[in-house]
């Protein structure tokens, strides 16, 4: 059954006052997320964009519990109060570590990786914003190629790792990636991941104004490139079967690329290179936009 | 006993919804015409949950809307206006020229 906006529910678990930026894509992700986890859901998030917009001391911005960690840690919280809730017999709730691009692929990997060999029956979800904004938006290894951050003025020289290849390695049982820009998509796939028992792995594109160089009213529309030029797949990997949600355009990359200030060294020939990269990952013929 | 466990001190579930901070800083924010047919779509990307849909109709809530402009732009309608303003402690002030 194909979901519709009219059977979402109205109410707000995440967001109202939230403290994020204009345009916020993590706070937008997390409002989508949370109409697909419901209110029996607790959530761990570490250091991150994510943690800081969304509470501080006496407030916050959740409507269900909201646990902030330390940097390395969110999925081994998770996972014990997974553990927790086992030994109290409560079995309907949805236990969620969500974590930036560092707090999941760098720093915070090392336990992403233990939870997801142990299969904990924990959703983890990587909001990605392709660098440290928290910190001001230094590179990592979600940063995607050429593109600019506050300590590296020329550009990343190597391509952005594959989290989701590198999780499925760990035989888990379902992994995804989404976007803001297809909220009924990203909340078919948590909805997937929350009927499951079993660790899940959603990755989810939420663009940043700052960190990316564009206006804020434009987080969503440049999301929505990133999807339709073929450099974002939308796809999930379900018991290993492996599905495309969302069959692209394909727009010219230079139509998502362009306008971003932290593109703005790329030449004519290194978006050519990228768009070659985009056609022979989707075996269409060269020269074909 | 996990039950005997001490209740520690933590946050009234979403209180920061009583004392939004972007609302302070806003520049502008949208205005809904005629033109919008409750498609509900924006709803999904105001990073807010400022657009809600009361008694059938889309509205702003202006206490927690930020004025990033990302309804205006994602409506296929162009149904939605964003309208330049201050906002300050007495409430919201268009700018003159705007003013009707
Ligand atoms: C162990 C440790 N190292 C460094 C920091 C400082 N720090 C806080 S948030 C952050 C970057 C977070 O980046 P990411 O996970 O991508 O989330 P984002 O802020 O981009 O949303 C860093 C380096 C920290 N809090 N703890
Ligand atoms: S301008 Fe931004 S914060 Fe305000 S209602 Fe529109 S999307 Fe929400």
């Amino acid at each position: 059954m194909t979901l519709s906006i009219k059977d979402l529910p109205q109410e707000d678990l995440f967001g109202p006052g939230n403290a994020g930026c204009r345009g916020c894509g993590a706070a937008i992700a997390g409002r989508q997320a949370m109409k697909a986890l419901g209110p029996r859901t607790i959530v761990s998030i570490p250091a991150s964009c994510m943690a800081t917009l969304s509470g501080s001391n006496q407030r916050t911005a959740w409507q269900v519990p909201f646990y902030h960690t330390l940097f390395e840690i969110a999925p081994a919280v998770a996972a014990g109060i997974r553990a927790a809730l086992d030994a109290q017999g409560i079995r309907d709730v949805n236990v969620v570590s969500w974590a930036g691009d560092a707090g999941t692929a760098d720093i915070g990997f090392q336990s992403l990786s233990g939870a997801a060999e142990r299969n904990d029956a924990i959703i983890h979800v990587c909001y990605d914003n392709e660098m440290y904004m928290n910190t001001n938006g230094q590179t990592g290894s979600q940063t995607p190629l050429y593109a600019i951050t506050s300590n590296q003025r020329k550009g990343k020289q190597t391509c952005k790792k594959d989290m989701l290849a590198i999780m499925l390695a760990h035989g888990i049982g379902y992994a995804a990636s989404a976007s803001i820009s297809h909220p009924l998509d990203l909340i078919a796939k948590l909805k997937k991941a929350a009927a499951r028992r079993s660790f899940s792995y959603v990755h989810i594109l939420t663009p940043c104004y700052r960190g990316w160089g564009i206006p804020t009213d434009q987080s969503v529309a440049v999301a929505r490139k990133a999807v339709e030029c073929g450099l974002w797949e939308l796809y999930e990997v379900e018991d290993g079967v492996r599905r495309r949600t969302y069959e692209p355009s394909f727009i010219p990359v230079a139509e998502y690329l362009a306008p971003q200030g932290r593109f703005k060294n790329l030449t004519a020939d290194k978006i050519q290179e990228m768009q070659d990269a985009v056609n022979r990952y989707y075996h269409r013929e060269e020269g074909k936009a | 006993m996990i039950k005997d466990l001490p209740v520690v001190p933590s946050a009234k579930a979403g209180s920061m919804a009583a004392a939004p901070a972007g609302a302070a800083w806003r520049e502008q924010h949208p205005v809904i015409g005629t033109a919008c047919n409750q498609c509900l779509e924006c709803t999904l990307f105001c990073p807010e949950g400022a657009l809600v849909q009361t008694g059938g109709n889309m509205t702003v809530m202006l206490s927690l809307c930020n004025g990033c402009g990302i309804c205006a732009v994602e409506c296929r309608l162009q149904a939605i206006a964003m309208v330049r303003e201050y906002t300050g402690v007495s409430g919201v002030f268009p700018l003159r020229e705007e003013k009707v």
